[in-house]
């Protein structure tokens, strides 16, 4: 009886101890302790190759998986394509003239897309290994001239930052996962705000637009590149989907549709950009 | 070698085995945007095979694997899995009597638990997108697979700990 009250009573404390380091731990990261990021970086680095043995090894495995549990649409999903794909053929030709658009109104309004930015084109290869957390690692690192903060883009537009680097490898956290902002210009008009992820994949929502600032459904939005900001200026990020307007609280909020998909990439390209230093 | 320290090299073994499984096979395993967790499995298959405090400890460090290989708060995946393990173990010690089955049950339980545990801690600590659809998605395929997958766990976990498991029935 003893023996178990001394043993219940040592639990506790253990448990107890746990608890402690895990919230010192917490607040160590929330404050950007070093040590942690270099430990991650270090972890990211070893377990690349086992990753990447792991995809070649599990990737049919992987891919049998999910056909598997896909089975039941993918002949719905034919045959929607096959109707699909006769009426995309007719769509090429107004996409690209769309495209050129698209283009012409950028250059149009001085945004370059990364215009001079070197850029580093990397291939994506892997997910995020947990089940929380809209990451993806690509195969170039610090080697590369990659470093923490700089954005990630597709031919379409911006897609995340990087948030992890090691010497050849970098995670990615999409800018659709809600855990960081990002300024931003409303093209056409002096409107600037800040846009945040949803967790859908397609859509952010911007906020704190002046009330008195006009905005357009339509209205192209591209990173503001504030001196606070790790982003250079004029990244295209999407068209503003809707408005509200909240009179009482002065703010104006939109739906933002990006332009790049999040999902399913294949590579994507790192902007060497370095902010200028505070007060130059 | 003294048991305890065999006990600790062996279950350090068994986490770094469960993070390369995770990282190489697991992660590969997509199933509408969730994945099968070893090291939640190797949390609460320690609690199973030797109580709350083993449960407890391999979980803390199991969780602190997963968060050095995740964007998520460091710390976070360490006390939702302790949390889990010691869960598992203290569910497993009160019982009178216990089946495969029960096992099975309580590890995929206590693995849910875990995971809801990690989505609501991470809310709380401002992490977007951890509670809604997707952490029912995650709930299910967690617990799914912990299911298929917890019995082997606890017998890695009795051999990790068979030099200190002949006190187990009166320390428990």
């Amino acid at each position: 009886m003893a023996l178990t009250t001394r043993r219940s009573g040592r639990t506790r404390f253990t448990i107890l101890l746990l608890v402690l380091t895990a919230v010192t731990l917490l607040t160590l990261d929330g404050r950007g302790f070093g040590p942690i990021d270099s430990a991650r970086s270090a972890i990211l680095s070893a377990l690349s190759p086992v990753g990447d043995a792991g995809a070649a090894v599990f990737r049919p495995i992987s891919d049998a998986w999910s056909s598997a549990f896909d089975q039941g649409d993918l002949r719905e999903e034919n045959e929607r394509l096959r109707e699909e794909n006769e009426r995309l053929q007719g769509e090429v030709a107004a996409g690209e003239l769309s495209q050129l658009q698209l283009q012409q109104l950028l250059e149009n309004e001085g945004i370059t897309f990364t215009g001079d930015l070197p850029r580093v084109h990397a291939r994506v290869v892997a997910g995020s290994v947990g089940n929380f957390g809209q990451t993806l690692d690509l195969d170039k690192g610090a080697s590369s001239g990659i470093a923490e903060g700089m954005a990630v883009v597709t031919g379409k537009g911006l897609v995340g930052r990087v948030v992890q680097v090691s010497d050849d490898r970098c995670t990615v956290e999409m800018i659709t996962s809600g855990n960081y902002q990002i300024g931003f210009n409303v093209v056409g008009s002096s409107a600037v705000g800040v846009a945040r992820g949803t967790g859908s994949p397609t859509v952010l929502q911007g906020s704190r637009i002046d009330v008195t600032q006009k905005v357009e459904v339509g209205s192209i939005v591209v990173t503001g590149g504030t001196r606070a900001s790790r982003f250079p200026p004029d990244l295209p990020i999407g068209t503003i989907a809707t408005v509200t307007t909240d009179e009482a609280a002065r703010e104006t909020t939109v739906e933002i549709t990006l332009f790049a998909r999040t999902t399913d990439l294949t590579y994507a390209d790192v902007v060497i950009y370095t902010p200028p230093p505070p007060g130059s | 070698m003294n048991p305890l320290p065999r006990t600790i090299v062996r279950y350090a073994l068994l986490v770094v085995t469960a993070a390369i499984l995770q990282r190489a096979v697991f992660a590969e395993l997509r199933i509408d945007g969730a994945v099968p967790d070893a090291l939640l499995v190797l949390a609460v298959a320690a609690g199973l095979a030797s109580g709350t405090e083993r449960g407890a400890v391999v979980g803390f460090f199991s969780g602190l694997a997963l968060d050095l290989m995740v964007t998520t708060p460091f710390g976070l995946g360490a006390v939702s899995y302790l949390v889990a393990g010691a869960m598992a173990g203290a569910i497993e010690t009160a019982l009178v009597r216990s089946a495969r089955w029960l096992t099975m049950t309580i590890g995929a339980l206590c693995a849910v638990v875990g995971v809801g545990v990690f989505a609501l801690l991470g809310t709380l600590l401002d992490q977007a997108g951890m509670l809604g659809r997707h952490l029912l998605v995650v709930m299910a395929v967690v617990g799914v697979s912990t299911l298929a997958l917890v019995l082997p766990f606890v017998r890695a976990c009795r051999w990790a700990d068979k030099d200190t498991d002949h006190l187990r029935p009166a320390l428990r």
